[in-house]
């Protein structure tokens, strides 16, 4: 406060002007955090991406229409038929409640934006938010500089930009900006002890719960910290209220919400939070009786608290292993494990291991993701540890937890790159902190010693550190005069150091400098660093990460082509099929389909039914006849397929085909995967099986192909197909978009049967149907 | 295990010379050879039965079809197990592993003699693996009762190896329809060794209980805590994971016999290539750290000039390698985007 008061004349206005200062660059970050993720629609459109979006999208509209309690009891008979799904029970709700209430604000504002203007751009308006919460936590670690780098930082990662540019409209773009505002409330808590805090972390782990599964790793983390907090002796009664509350009404309000329910008490994935909540209250017993009993009383208190509480304690945890133990997992699902021993997934669970965003990353993905930032951690690290407190404990663990979960899978990288911008801001902060305060002072020195010629601050600065004191308070006095000359940014920077350092400490860190000119460089080094940084993100964002996947474009040297042949298909089943016509293809298609056409499908991407996509699979592997029955049982009235062979498109369904084959088989086995492959190559040429070359996907995808270049040349497999003429007996071809991406077939009715006999349509012969069901029992698994 | 095995051959050899000279070469039962193998089994501590060129004809092609017996047999060479991409050496010791599940299993049990686990050693029974067709290793091959020529048996798809005596055990049941069940694996720590580290601790319990609350054990210093987050960001970044989980070697040969330590390609990482890039990220943060924490609290102003200079080499150096390796490594150019007017 001294100090403070000796700066009094410029102090309060500094002060004020800083604080606008540091307002406006938060707005500009801001702006910045939203407009570099408009890439895709300025290079594509305002479109919603890729596959869960759309379902995410469904959704909100259905929300938007019916209200929330139809939301909530919704059942979708759309989907998954004739089984349907339960969609209020089984969606994390934030994302969609989220912009849902955007959308009412907006309309209640008298503001006619569409459902899909808003879904379009949640997701850049919450990158935004997680900018400022990013502030906000790194401001309650290190201070005002280190929050402002961190939120600047975080504004333009490409990691967070991967999932969240404008359309991709998922439940992580929400769930980022909830973690890491969770996370500042907690901190905030821990620094305050204040309880309107407490209850507002609370709720912000409500929302973290509505939004993302990811919610289990702040309902771990935290606890983690606070059993560190106690191990190392700093339990405070902020502490308690810190975590306490959080416990209690965080838990009470995730088993609120339906995909959770009795998840939040019953797996383990939550048990830690309780094991160090009853740790919690022994420590806070101790430390009671300890402040009302007397020393001597005390230690035998001590031995009869400790006893009991430990016994207690060992109840509990017998309970714990109990139940954990009763559980044929452990308690664990397999995706936390396959965390805590990476090796797992690779062993036992191919669906996981078999998912591209649950490999382990290699070095570049790091370098692909947080970029120069991967630099700069360790020098957060270290910052963070001088001097450890509170705050600073809680973002060590939290960057070495990320860190070490982002090594086992790469999709996990989103969860470190929060981390990894606080710390990196931390580093950049106070090394621009030392330089700028070096170049400062060093400046003041020479301008000093150049007119007065006494050379005394020259001479006492290599004198013994006891004249630290005295030569510090000329030098503070210099460069007062100095600093109201000085440069906005430099006077911000010097307010921070006013600001965050303890006072005590701030005379001897004066004159803690570096020599002018090295540190002139340095600083320009960093912003070298720091424009790479900028160069790097901004590339990835127009590059790497904007295509919405449902529109592809492709840069010949006769310009750029577009391949709208998604939408055409799904806008051609909306106009030109009946409302109740069911529609079969890969559960890839199935979100699309019934967001866009508007059609029921049998499997989509929620995939929660494996029999059902098991028998997709074994139709599409099945020869027509089978395929047909089986497509008829289940009223599928036309089949989609994606095939890209005519423009080159490598995921299309004969590349997925095997997986359809493997899945199929894995329910009905006589769909084996050695009868479709070549001496265990995956061919579709001449030298393809019998099997293959007749089965319903390979006739689908390449009917009528030939026509196409006289040869049946297909671009991505490289080869010429095997089988180029032949003719489809029960399905027709009704619908081939513009470049033959994605094909539509009609499933024929049935032929009639045998002259003379009864000639009854055969959409209601039941007892036609039985002889044949005998027939081709073994066929048709769906039966 | 390779000693013990040979040691154990000897009297193989006698017994089943003496079993010949005995019998003869005549047509035997079923049940005499399947006594002789349970012999031959029970003289091995695995209960793996080491087979020779001799062995071989008595029971496999000299033996009545339909044999009352499974053999799977494991092909080994002395010469070839010091190749360390081959490791022979353990799933040599699977093999065991598997033999003494399926023995622990199925003890008494009339199951047990449906099945003998053998081996054959390359340098002794020459003949029997060109009889098997076999000219690779590792190879695992099942004689099911039914096969008459040695080269129809089916062999283990070398692909399968990578799990080991898990998937031995589902080859085997695959193929004869007998459960191996669980694998019992051997503890890594043995009954004698739990009892000396328990003895130790608690000799040592007092003291490290002393310095516990003198607060002076290691785990009390900060700076080894510090230490140990930056490791532990060190380990994820190399991509460690990845090599743990894929199995990576630390570097390949080339064709001309050359170490190869970078991999091109962005989906995969050799070993050293890992741990170099992920030096170098922590490098520069570690410099950074020592010039913003460190340095400023030296006095001598040549020593800091001297030291801000090297430290801004050594950073310049390793942000540009590593820009250059990724540019290398994954193909992509990054560009920047400007003003069009400024073209």
């Amino acid at each position: 406060m001294a100090a403070l008061g000796e700066a009094k004349p410029g102090g309060t206005l500094r002060h004020a002007f800083g604080g606008v200062l540091g307002f406006f660059i938060l707005l500009l970050i801001g702006v910045l955090a939203f407009s570099i993720r408009l890439f895709s629609v300025i290079k594509y459109e305002s479109v919603i991406h890729e596959f869960d979006p759309y379902f995410n999208y469904r959704v909100t509209q259905f929300l938007t229409k019916n209200g929330i309690y139809d939301f909530w009891n919704w059942f979708d008979d759309r989907t998954w038929y004739p089984l349907g799904r339960v969609i209020g029970g089984t969606v994390y709700p934030g994302l969609t409640l989220t912009a849902g209430t955007m959308w009412w604000v907006l309309h209640s504002l008298n503001v006619p934006l569409s459902v899909e203007t808003v879904c379009v751009f949640t997701a850049p308006i919450f990158s935004a938010n997680a900018a400022w919460a990013t502030y906000l936590l790194t401001k309650e670690v290190k201070g005002t500089g280190a929050g402002l780098t961190a939120a600047a930082l975080l504004a333009i990662v490409p990691s967070y930009i991967s999932r969240s540019v404008a359309g991709s409209y998922d439940n992580e773009a929400v769930a980022i900006f909830a973690l890491i505002f969770t996370f500042y409330l907690y901190i905030k808590t821990l620094n305050t002890g204040s309880l309107f805090y407490a209850t507002l972390n609370a709720l912000s782990y409500f929302y973290m719960v509505c939004s993302w599964g990811g919610y289990t790793f702040i309902i771990n983390l935290i606890p983690m910290h606070v059993l560190l907090l106690i191990v190392t002796g700093r339990y405070s009664s902020r502490l308690y209220i810190a975590y306490a509350p959080l416990v209690i009404l965080g838990t009470l309000l995730a088993a609120l919400v339906p995909v959770v329910g009795f998840n939040a008490l019953m797996t383990s994935e939550h048990f830690a939070s309780f094991l160090v909540f009853i740790i919690i209250h022994v420590v806070a017993l101790v430390h009671y009786i300890k402040g009302i009993l007397s020393t001597k009383m005390y230690k035998v208190a001590i031995t009869l608290v400790l006893s009991v509480g430990i016994t207690v304690c060992a109840g509990f945890l017998a309970i714990l292993v109990a139940l954990v133990a009763s559980s044929p997992t452990k308690g664990w699902s397999g995706r936390s494990l396959s965390l805590l021993d990476p090796t797992y997934a690779s062993k036992y669970i191919p669906i996981i291991a078999s998912v591209s965003e649950h490999q382990p990353p290699t070095w570049p993905s790091y370098f692909m993701d947080i970029n120069v930032l991967a630099f700069l951690v360790p020098a957060g690290i270290i910052a963070c540890f001088l001097p450890l407190s509170d705050a600073s404990s809680f973002m060590v663990l939290y960057i070495v937890t990320s860190v070490y979960f982002s090594g086992v899978m790469v999709r996990l990288m989103l969860v470190l790159a929060p981390a990894a911008c606080i710390m990196s801001g931390i580093a950049l902060s106070e090394a621009f902190d030392v330089l700028t305060r070096s170049v400062k002072l060093q400046l003041a020195k020479l301008f000093q010693s150049l007119p007065a010629h006494s050379g005394d601050t020259t001479s006492e600065s290599s004198t013994s550190p006891n004249d630290v004191a005295k030569v510090d308070k000329k030098v503070l006095i210099k460069t007062e005069d100095l600093k109201e000359r000085s440069s906005k940014k430099n006077r911000k920077k010097d307010k921070e150091t006013v600001e965050n350092a303890p006072l005590k400490s701030r005379s001897e860190k004066r004159l803690m400098v570096l020599p002018l000119a090295p540190s002139a460089v340095a600083i320009l080094l960093l912003v070298v660093l720091g424009s790479l940084y900028v160069i790097h993100c901004v590339w990835a964002a127009a590059e790497a990460y904007s295509a919405p996947s449902i529109v592809l474009t492709s840069r010949s040297h006769d310009g750029l082509h577009v391949f709208d042949d998604f939408r055409e298909a799904y806008a051609w089943l909306g106009h030109n099929t009946n409302l109740d016509d069911k529609v079969a293809s890969w559960w890839d298609y199935g979100y699309q389909t019934t967001a866009m056409a508007n059609r029921t499908v049998i499997v989509d991407n929620n995939t929660w039914n494996n029999t059902h996509i098991a028998t997709v699979g074994t139709a599409m592997s099945s020869p027509e006849k089978a395929a047909w029955d089986i497509f008829n049982s289940l009223d599928v009235k036309y089949v989609l397929v994606v095939f890209g062979g005519f423009v080159g498109y490598p995921s299309d369904d004969i590349n997925k085909f095997l997986w359809m084959v493997r899945i199929g088989g894995g329910v009905f086995p006589h769909i084996k995967e050695p009868d479709y492959l070549r001496d265990g190559q995956y061919r579709i040429d001449s030298q393809a099986t019998p099997t293959m070359l007749n089965c319903l996907m390979y006739k689908l995808s390449f009917y009528r192909f030939v026509e196409t270049d006289g040869k049946g040349f297909d671009r991505v497999r490289r080869t010429e197909i095997g089988k180029k003429y032949f003719k489809l007996t029960h399905f027709e071809e009704v619908f081939t978009t513009h470049h033959w991406m994605v094909r539509i077939y009609k499933l024929k009715p049935p032929k009639n049967r045998m002259k003379g006999k009864s000639r009854k349509p055969k959409t209601s012969s039941k007892p036609s149907s039985t002889p044949r069901k005998e027939e081709t029992y073994r066929k048709n698994p769906w039966q | 295990m390779a000693l013990g095995s040979v040691v154990c051959s000897l009297p193989f050899l006698l017994v089943a010379l003496f079993a010949s000279g005995t019998w003869g070469g005549g047509s035997l039962s079923g049940d005499d050879l399947v006594a002789e193998l349970e012999t031959l089994r029970s003289q091995s501590p695995s209960g793996v039965i080491r087979l020779d060129d001799r062995l071989v004809s008595r029971f496999l092609t000299s033996a009545p079809v339909p044999r009352p017996y499974h053999l799977l047999i494991f092909f080994d060479a002395a010469s070839l197990r010091s190749k360390p991409e081959l490791h022979l050496p353990q799933l040599r010791s699977e093999f065991a592993i598997v033999s003494q599940s399926f023995a622990a299993h199925h003890s008494g049990l009339p199951t047990a003699s449906k099945l003998f686990f053998c081996e054959l050693e390359f340098g002794d029974s020459q003949s029997s693996f060109s009889l098997f067709g076999v000219n690779s290793l590792p190879h695992v091959r099942i004689v099911s009762p039914s096969t008459r020529v040695l080269l129809d048996s089916e062999a283990m798809e070398s692909s399968a190896f990578a799990r080991l005596a898990d998937s031995m055990a589902e080859f085997v049941e695959s193929k004869s329809k007998l459960s191996v069940g669980p694998i019992i694996r051997p503890p890594p720590v043995s009954p004698r060794q739990i009892v000396v580290l328990l003895l130790v601790l608690l000799v040592a319990s007092p003291f490290i209980m002393k310095k516990i609350v003198a607060g002076e054990t290691m785990l009390h210093d900060s700076r080894v805590w510090m230490a140990g987050a930056v490791f532990v960001y060190f380990f994820s970044v190399s991509g460690s994971m990845h090599n743990i989980i894929r199995n990576m070697p630390m570097m390949l040969n080339d064709r001309d016999g050359r170490p190869v330590f970078f991999y091109q390609g962005s989906g995969m990482q050799l070993g050293a290539e890992g741990i170099i890039v992920g030096f170098l990220y922590t490098l520069v943060g570690l410099v950074l750290a020592f010039v913003t924490h460190g340095l400023v609290r030296l006095r001598r102003v040549a020593a800091q000039q001297g030291m801000m200079f090297v430290a801004m080499v050594v950073v310049y150096w390793a942000v540009g390698k590593v820009i250059s390796l990724d540019n290398w490594k994954t193909g992509y150019s990054i560009h920047a985007f400007w003003p069009t007017s400024w073209k």
